[in-house]
């Protein structure tokens, strides 16, 4: 008897419960879509999104305490010291590397790198992925001479 | 078609063409085969935009937004397009000749079929006595197409499908067979037109509606059936993408495999079509006196979304549980219709 | 399931699944033996994600290892750092701040939420279900926009460093995370509708892929799996740490209400349960959090003395974390052994799947939710 029972009890709630289903499934085919239109419309970071960069090349003393904080080491550093006066001469990040982890940004003794909001940033080439953040500079050939670039 | 045939000597004249007599039935053929093969490439286009929006919805998505305007109708001409110019790959390890076959095949069944689909009184292309029992026969080529494909493939995923396809199609023949006794114990008749001609006069003429609800209970083991038979969620064993990757038609691409996806979505509208003129009252309107396409085609295009509603809220079934349903459940099920239904033809 | 006699002998047929299929939950591939849709044997075959993170971390300083834990278990990467940073802070002897505490435990039970949900999400698709994925992520959603708000990231978060959490919320979280918490209890019995309860699913899998309580003890299963053996076992309620003592929540554990018990439905019903769970702790921790620093001074460059070593147990979305460090005195740890909850939880699936369905076995890999990240590392 009760393998009858349990025969037209799974019938039926095999029904039901697919009614069940269907009625929720319904109500959200009536319901406001929660899409993004992503690449129409742009969605906003939050103010601590990690995203590409920002570089503050007036404040910064080119210390590389970020290149050498950074795991991955893919920041690279060039810097032209002539007394007090300090030109940034390089700062490139290599985004296939970078983990936007932020562990450049905070030990950085001159606030000056930050992560920023921006994310696009594909490109085709792998040269293309290398951002350079440093103003391109022309040096002089003594300049040349002391020239530091550094990773780590 | 016959009044086709009919018709076509005047209209040719008046053309200025002039068509040898004994032609005449066989132009008239080829016209109806394009329009038959025309109807259905579009209707499946059509359905398979309707399926992805409304699963967009159904999910609280959006579905196809850029082809074609606000609501993508272009969609499905973009993915044919991309289907049609893809490389039509086949596996070094495949049976060639068979490989190339079964899309024909599956397309063939379901494009057979439609040739006595009863859209309404005239838009028919032939009144056939024995009207559904040909669909059935033609319906079930398709599962040849569906084992061919899983065997030439000479994959294993594909060939677990296709043996699973065969499973499932020997299950669910039957009480799809057997369901629709009822109908044709209560019409007399194998033919649609007169099917659908004994359910004139309103809503409550359908089959659906007559008490004791036998034709109730098998028009809806017929649709369940009708589910499994088309390899639809959640009877989709044979294509289950989470177990099989993509089943039989695993090791197919381009134009091929679009062959599949069209034998799908025809199928959808042909077991929707009939299931509306057995039990749904065709191209009778909800009031009586009311009639035309325009009825028949909002019964079908209402059951082709209820399947799309299942599709995207039930999980699948297991084959062996596939196979219990078919055999325990709707078969003893059937089989009581079949047998009220006769006794009280008896009486 | 019963054996099934036969008088025709049938050759085995061995599929490759994996290392690319729908259904291993990323790079994992099992070697099934069948015989037709049954499946005589399965054997898991990992490494495709292997990245020597216990390599790496020998040759970083302590600091800089944190983003490699968000790497292991990606779902949960917040339990990740929480057990490392534990363990680093045992070594090197140093103390959190209360606060810091208390946010550690926030965010990580919110990415218990998160992952839980992408595992209820993924079980369904297992099985077929595909509207509850979305349902699940769109949930998942709100979670991941909360952490993101606090820490900048949606999946790699290093939110948890030494010492601490990596600055204050911000003004507006924790109303955005009430919002969150008065709306969610609705979602979870929308999905106890649509899909925990749904008859085809609970005949998917009812009684399917039993795993008794001693098997599961025996191969060092943990989490939600142990615990849908029936097993009550928490590290957060058995060997406290952080702020969990103070919190009271329950253990669920697998009942016989439906099936077996240690069957995949038990499995899986236990993450719904625990994202209740979850929430009722993040509404204790809402109130009971107070002001005060949320990182420890001076943490500067961890240097634990030589010799010193400590392994500390958490529990993360999908078992206990372990985490082993050996320091030599310097800047860089000697030694660092995860571990890892997925990679004793997969273990366990050649032990369940003989004589199952092939879909079975699919539903099974489903309901041990392992994330090759960890189980690789
Ligand atoms: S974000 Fe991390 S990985 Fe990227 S440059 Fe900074 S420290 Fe290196
Ligand atoms: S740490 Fe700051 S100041 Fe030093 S090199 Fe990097 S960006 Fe410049």
């Amino acid at each position: 008897m009760t393998a009858v029972r349990t025969y037209f009890s799974d019938v039926f709630m095999g029904l039901w419960t697919a009614l069940v289903g269907m009625s929720i499934t319904l109500r959200y085919l009536f319901s406001k879509p929660v899409t993004e239109m992503y690449p129409d419309v742009k969605p906003r970071t939050p103010t601590r999104y990690r995203g590409i960069h920002v570089f503050e090349e007036e404040k910064c003393i080119g210390c590389y305490v970020c290149a050498k904080a950074c795991p991955v080491d893919c920041i690279e550093i060039g810097v032209v010291r002539k007394g007090k006066e300090i030109k940034i001469t390089k700062f490139d990040i290599d985004y296939q590397k970078c983990m936007f982890c932020d562990l450049c940004c905070e030990p950085c003794p001159a606030h000056c790198i930050h992560m920023g909001p921006e994310f696009e940033k594909a490109s085709f080439t792998r040269k293309g992925t290398i951002l350079q953040f440093a103003t391109p500079k022309t040096l002089t050939e003594e300049e040349k001479k002391v020239e530091k670039v550094a990773r780590k | 078609m016959s009044e086709l045939a009919a018709v076509l000597p005047g209209v040719l004249e008046k053309a200025g063409w002039s068509v040898p007599g004994g032609l005449v039935p066989v132009l008239a053929m080829f016209i109806c085969a394009s329009i038959v093969a025309a109807a259905m490439g579009l209707s499946a286009a059509v359905l398979v935009w309707a399926e992805r929006k409304l699963a967009g919805h159904f999910q609280c998505r959006l579905g196809p937004v850029y082809v074609g305007g606000k609501f993508g109708w272009l969609q499905s001409i973009a993915d044919g397009i991309k289907l049609l110019l893809k490389e039509d790959i086949i596996p070094a390890d495949a049976d060639r000749p068979l490989f190339r076959l079964a899309p024909y095949l599956v397309v063939l069944g379901v494009f057979l079929a439609f040739i006595a689909f009863p859209v309404s009184e005239k838009l028919m292309v032939a009144d056939l006595n024995i009207g559904i029992f040909f669909i059935l026969a033609v319906l079930t080529l398709e599962v040849f197409g569906v084992i061919l494909a899983g065997w030439a493939s000479n994959n294993k995923w594909a060939l677990l499908g296709a043996m699973r396809a065969a499973a499932q199609m020997v299950s669910y023949e039957i009480p799809m067979g057997l369901a629709i006794l009822p109908v044709v114990v209560e019409a007399q008749s194998l033919s649609l037109k007169s099917i659908v001609a004994a359910q004139s006069g309103g809503m409550l003429r359908w089959y659906v509606f007559q008490p004791p609800f036998f034709m109730g209970v098998s028009f809806l083991i017929f649709f369940l059936a009708g589910l499994a038979s088309l390899k639809r969620a959640p009877f989709d064993l044979p294509e289950a993408e989470s177990e099989l990757t993509a089943g039989f038609h695993t090791e197919y691409s381009g134009m091929r495999f679009s062959f599949f996806f069209m034998a799908e979505y025809a199928g959808m509208i042909l077991v929707s079509g009939l299931a509306a003129a057995l039990y749904l009252g065709g191209w009778h309107g909800i009031l009586p006196g009311q009639s035309g396409a325009m009825w028949f085609l909002l019964k079908t295009a209402f059951l082709v979304f209820v399947m799309i509603w299942l599709r995207w809220t039930l999980p699948r079934l297991r084959i062996d549980q596939v196979v219990y349903v078919g055999w325990k459940v709707l078969t003893p099920f059937v089989l009581a219709c079949v047998l009220g239904q006769a006794l009280m033809a008896y009486k | 399931m019963v054996a099934v006699e036969k008088d025709v002998r049938t050759d085995e047929l061995v599929i490759n699944m994996g290392p690319q299929h729908p259904s291993t939950h990323g790079v994992l591939r099992v070697v099934l033996k069948t015989d037709g849709e049954m499946c005589l044997d399965a054997q898991p075959d990992i490494g495709y994600l292997h990245r020597c993170a216990e390599k790496i971390a020998e040759n970083l300083p302590y600091g800089q290892f944190v983003p490699y834990t968000d790497r292991m278990d990606y779902v949960s990467g917040m339990g990740c750092n929480m057990g490392y940073c534990m363990a680093v802070e045992q070594v090197a002897g140093i103390q959190v701040p209360e606060r810091g505490e208390w946010l550690r435990v926030i965010v990580t039970e919110l990415n218990r939420i998160a992952s839980h949900l992408l595992a209820f999400g993924t079980y369904g698709l297992d099985t077929g279900a595909i509207t509850p994925f979305l349902y699940g992520f769109r949930e998942r959603e709100l979670v991941l926009d909360l952490l993101e708000m606090l820490c900048g990231a949606r999946l790699t978060y290093s939110y948890i460093r030494i010492g601490g959490v990596d600055g204050d919320v911000p003004p507006e979280f924790m109303d955005k995370l009430k919002e969150f918490l008065d709306i969610f209890p609705k979602k979870i019995r929308e999905y106890n509708k649509l899909l925990t309860y749904n008859h085809i699913f609970m005949k998917r899998t009812v009684g399917v892929g039993v795993l008794p309580a001693d098997v599961a003890i025996a191969y060092g299963v943990t989490g939600p799996c142990l615990r849908g053996s029936g097993v009550r076992q928490d590290v957060r309620r058995d060997e406290p740490y952080s702020v969990y003592p103070k919190l009271e929540f329950d253990v669920p554990v697998g009942t016989d209400e439906h099936g077996p018990i240690g069957d995949a439905w038990n499995r899986y019903y236990i993450r719904i349960r625990e994202l209740e769970e979850s929430a009722k702790i993040l509404r204790q921790c809402v109130k009971m959090i107070s002001p005060g620093p949320v990182l420890a001074e001076k943490v500067g460059r961890v240097k634990p003395p030589a010799g010193a070593e400590a392994y500390t147990r958490s529990e993360n979305a999908r078992g206990e974390l372990g985490f082993y460090i050996v320091s030599d005195g310097t800047m860089t740890p000697a030694r660092v052994k995860v571990r890892a909850p997925s990679f004793s939880n997969i273990s366990v699936l050649p032990a369940i799947v003989r004589g199952q369905m092939l879909a079975d076995v699919v539903a099974i890999i489903g309901s041990l939710d392992i994330v090759l990240g960890e189980i690789d590392r």
